[in-house]
């Protein structure tokens, strides 16, 4: 690579629309990033949550109305989309129509007037690297939807970019595809070393490929995080929600103790960890169980009983709801073997996998 | 299931296929047919002669590369002025109210009589203009030849342009601009590399389409282009009323057919399939591409503020010289004019109505009939059909027209003169536009629609009436309005059709121009332009009212 890798800071952005019925509305507002050099960073959120117009700001189709983005410490807030070095992939990919593969990508090549006989080599370079070498004649109407998506990421990467942003490339692919292709932008983004904003509304895509996850709601960032601090240690009802699937129990702090709350639910006690700031003793909390944390086993074992009331079997796991005393639980198993589907209304006895369980207050905040 | 059992299973479909066949060889096949009969059947024996003594006429040789120049110049200027008024209203960031004042301008020449321009260029650049005589003091200068025939022509049919560019310049996916724009390219090379290319099959169709308009316009060299500058229907015209030399008339039309079907052809089956699918998914509502800087901006604006102006001019000129006694010369205020129209002309004005109140309702059926049948049902003959149907509507009027007159004028079926052909003249020549609509709405429209209404139980016919005929609605109202402001403007074909019991207002026009009484043609047109769009209103209300929430709109009420 050319240029040093750079990190990418976007200060306190915020955007407003004017919306015919709403009045003035946020699409992003006081949106803080801090991308370190070379890393791999999401925005997830569902849509509308703001994350394609921050990607649109940081960039430079769409000007901010407050705050500044920086580029490695340079300000590029007043810089057009032309002057900031960027690659860019779009969902529906923008595949110049009337070029053929070759000339797409070479497309901003010629623009920084790179020599010809370099023009075709890097071409020929980057197309092998997306696996796309002997399409250099074909024009995108005659490629298929991953095909297309390959060209996108090469045109992209070819100008060897300052930052790599992509948003929602992988919306437009069947769900095989889409498994493999996000496989390939990860691998490719960590070889090449560019730093990459990546937006989608995909949990289990964002999980995938980031090092580092951002979740967005009605404009603002809600959490930032590892893929395991958000999914472990979510810091509201919406984040718990939004990545991954989740019960959410309800119940109240009997002890605190050392950073360790007691919390009595569904007629046991369990012991949790991970403990939001702000709980005291005796407070009402929602416990956050995730399907894999609840444990089944024999009827009249110790701990709650509960029956089976419905069951999928997917393969690899089988997902029960269970009735509880009246509280309808989600769990997954993990499919040992044949004979290991529970049928509907089997009783079994619910355990907690007391380390994977966090705390949230129980008032909806 | 094939073509033959669906009608045997369908007998509304069937007699209607029956109906249309009918209507479609005595209106369309028939004239056509007894055109080319004349020209190469000499007392029952097949001869070229006549033919070709127009072939090799150098006079006639000469009207036809008149024709050819005429076209080239005016496909030329007008797609290149058209265009520019596309990208204006699709990327310069207009306010509502200025594209509402460029619409207007752009709209005014598509809705206006033909002459309309015309009368405007004689009263500005004639002999005593008011801009030639009056403001610069020149004499003697004459307004007629090419030049103005040329600026005539493009200012009236470069909406046709505009029409045809601004959907295709407001569907080109701004990412893909937002694109080339993040590679690093400068607003001018997104311009030249991406925006450009993609516009290039519409460039074509656009000048396509005004070569055909202007190869087919009859009015405005009658009235401009004089002596020096000899066209083919304006030639072909003068041939039959001038000379009363039917079969040389229907020869040089013959000659003008070429061409025509050569760009129809050309323009339906080679440029239209060359068109780039730019909007692909989500993205397409993003907000415009930045694509235009502040300078460029302004002088786009300027450019296009100069010709509305100019637009808006004539037809300023045109209203005062309603209202003058004569202008130029006396410039007193008077009702005078528009008193004759009532009085001696009312008669025109009455039969003018009653042929589009007749022809209005019968197009619009015809084009969305038709249109349903060749898209959604199959039957034998179904391409044929959809292509007989376009013959006279690719055609320039005047050969429809000598066609129409050779054809009804004798036994056996004797229509001369009768408000029946002209209303058949108009439903067969501008309906297809309806059909065209139509066709274009139902590809849109995905079969599951009809196909779940099937599965639910409806029958066919209530499938038809409850979805599919919502659905095409706009189609029809688009059918409607076209034919209607046809029968108010159009002249090219009907000429050859009026009679002393049914004439029409253009007719009424034209002579009223020859016999220089210039007061009461301005007033016509006024009052034709101001009727078109009183109806153009009210079908746009109507449209408004039974447009099924979520169709598709169809924009271009003016067609092709």
């Amino acid at each position: 690579m050319g240029d040093a890798t750079i990190g990418v800071q976007v200060d306190g952005v915020s955007k407003r629309f004017s919306h015919r019925v709403k009045g003035e509305v946020y699409a992003a507002r006081e949106v803080r990033l801090d991308v370190a050099p070379g890393e791999f960073l999401t925005l997830l959120g569902p849509s509308g949550c703001g994350k394609t117009t921050t990607l649109r700001m940081v960039a430079g189709f769409e000007k901010p109305d407050e705050g500044a983005i920086r580029f490695g410490g340079e300000d590029v807030t007043a810089l057009p989309a032309n002057g900031r070095g960027i690659g860019f992939v779009f969902q529906n990919y923008a595949l110049f129509p009337h070029l053929t593969v070759a000339d797409n990508v070479a497309y901003g090549l010629e623009v920084r007037r790179v020599p010809s006989a370099e023009v075709g080599s890097r071409v020929a370079e980057v197309l092998k690297l997306v696996g796309l070498a002997g399409y250099e004649h074909q024009f995108p109407a005659q490629l298929s939807g991953g095909e297309q998506q390959r060209v996108a990421l090469a045109r992209a990467i070819v100008i060897r970019p300052r930052v790599l942003l992509f948003d929602e490339p992988l919306s437009n692919l069947d769900a095989r595809l889409r498994v493999q292709m996000r496989t390939e932008i990860r691998d490719l983004q960590r070889r090449l070393g560019i730093t990459t904003i990546y937006v989608t509304h995909d949990q289990e895509e964002a999980m995938a490929v980031s090092d580092r996850i951002v979740v967005m709601n009605q404009g603002r960032v809600v959490q930032e995080g590892t893929a395991q601090d958000l999914y472990h240690r979510p810091a509201n009802e919406f984040v718990a929600t939004f990545v991954g699937r989740v019960n959410l129990v309800p119940g109240r702090i009997d002890d605190l103790v050392g950073g360790v709350a007691s919390v009595s639910m569904l007629g046991t006690t369990v012991e949790v960890r991970s403990v939001a700031h702000g709980i005291a003793r005796g407070d009402a909390v929602r416990v956050v169980v995730r399907p894999e944390a609840i444990g089944l086993s024999a009827a009249g074992s110790e701990g709650p009983s509960a029956t089976v009331a419905s069951h999928a079997f997917l393969g690899e796991k089988i997902e029960y709801g269970l009735d509880c005393g009246g509280a309808a639980l989600q769990a997954v198993r993990y499919n040992a073997g044949p004979g290991e589907v529970l049928p509907d209304g089997a009783p079994v006895t619910l355990n907690f996998a007391e380390e994977a369980l966090a705390l949230l207050p129980g008032d909806g905040r | 299931m094939t073509g033959a059992a669906t009608l045997r299973r369908d007998p509304a479909v069937a007699l209607t296929v029956a109906v249309l066949w009918l209507v479609l060889a005595l209106f369309v096949a028939f004239p056509m047919a007894t055109l080319l009969a004349r020209i190469f059947f000499d007392k029952g024996a097949f001869s070229a002669d006549g033919f070709l003594a127009v072939l090799t006429d150098r006079h006639q040789i000469r009207a036809f590369w008149n024709s050819m120049l005429l076209g080239v110049l005016v496909g030329v200027g007008g797609t290149l002025l058209g265009f520019m008024f596309a990208f204006t209203a699709a990327r310069a960031r207009l306010s509502r109210g200025l594209l509402t004042v460029v619409d207007a301008a752009v709209l005014l020449p598509l809705v206006s009589p033909p002459f309309t321009t015309a009368i405007a260029i004689i009263f500005s650049f004639g002999p005593r203009g008011l801009i030639t005589y009056e403001l610069l003091g020149l004499k003697g200068v004459t307004a007629y030849g090419l030049t103005s025939t040329l600026f005539s022509e493009i200012l009236t049919f470069f909406p046709i342009a505009y029409l045809t560019l601004r959907p295709l310049l407001a569907g080109i996916d701004s990412n893909i601009e937002g694109m080339a724009q993040s590679l690093g390219a400068s607003r001018w090379r997104v311009f030249r590399t991406v925006t450009l290319p993609l516009c290039v099959p519409g460039l074509a169709n656009a000048f396509l389409l005004l070569f055909a308009a202007s190869l087919a316009d009859f009015a405005t060299p009658l009235i401009l282009a004089g002596n020096q500058f000899p066209v083919l229907p304006t030639q072909a015209f003068l041939q039959i009323t001038g000379l009363f030399d039917l079969r040389g008339g229907a020869a040089l039309s013959l000659v003008l057919l070429v061409p025509a079907m050569a760009v129809f052809l050309l323009q339906r089956y080679w440029v239209s399939r060359r068109f780039y699918v730019t909007v692909t998914g989500k993205g397409a509502g993003q907000a415009p591409h930045d694509s235009v800087s502040p300078r460029a901006r302004a002088a786009l604006l300027a450019a296009c503020a100069f010709v509305a102006v100019a637009i808006i001019y004539f037809y300023a000129l045109l209203l005062y010289a309603s209202l003058v006694v004569a202008l130029g010369a006396n410039h007193t205020f008077t009702l005078a004019h528009y008193r004759v129209i009532f009085t001696e002309g009312l008669r025109v004005i009455g039969d003018t109505l009653i042929i589009a109140a007749f022809a209005m309702p019968l197009g619009g059926l015809y084009g969305v009939l038709l249109g349903y049948l060749v898209t959604r049902k199959s039957f034998p003959g179904r391409r044929t059909m959809e292509m007989t149907s376009m013959v006279n509507y690719a055609l320039p009027g005047t050969i429809v027209g000598i066609a129409y007159l050779i054809a009804f004028n004798e036994p056996p079926i004797e229509l001369a003169g009768t408000a029946l052909l002209i209303i058949a003249c108009y439903v067969f020549r501008y309906g297809p536009t309806g059909i065209r609509a139509t066709i274009a709405l139902l590809q849109q429209i995905d079969r599951s629609l009809e196909e779940a209404s099937l599965g639910l139980g409806a029958g066919s016919g209530t499938t038809f009436r409850r979805v599919t005929l919502p659905l095409i609605l706009p189609a029809f109202f688009a059918g409607l309005g076209v034919v209607f402001i046809r029968s108010m403007t159009a002249i090219s074909a009907t000429i050859f059709l009026v009679s002393v019991s049914w004439t029409l207002i253009t007719v009424k026009i034209l002579e009223n121009i020859t016999e220089l009484s210039l007061g009461p043609a301005a007033a016509y047109s006024v009052l034709v332009v101001v009727i078109v769009f009183v109806v153009i209103a009210l079908i746009g209300l109507a449209l408004r009212a039974f447009r099924a929430p979520g169709s598709t709109r169809v924009t271009s009420l003016l067609g092709g």
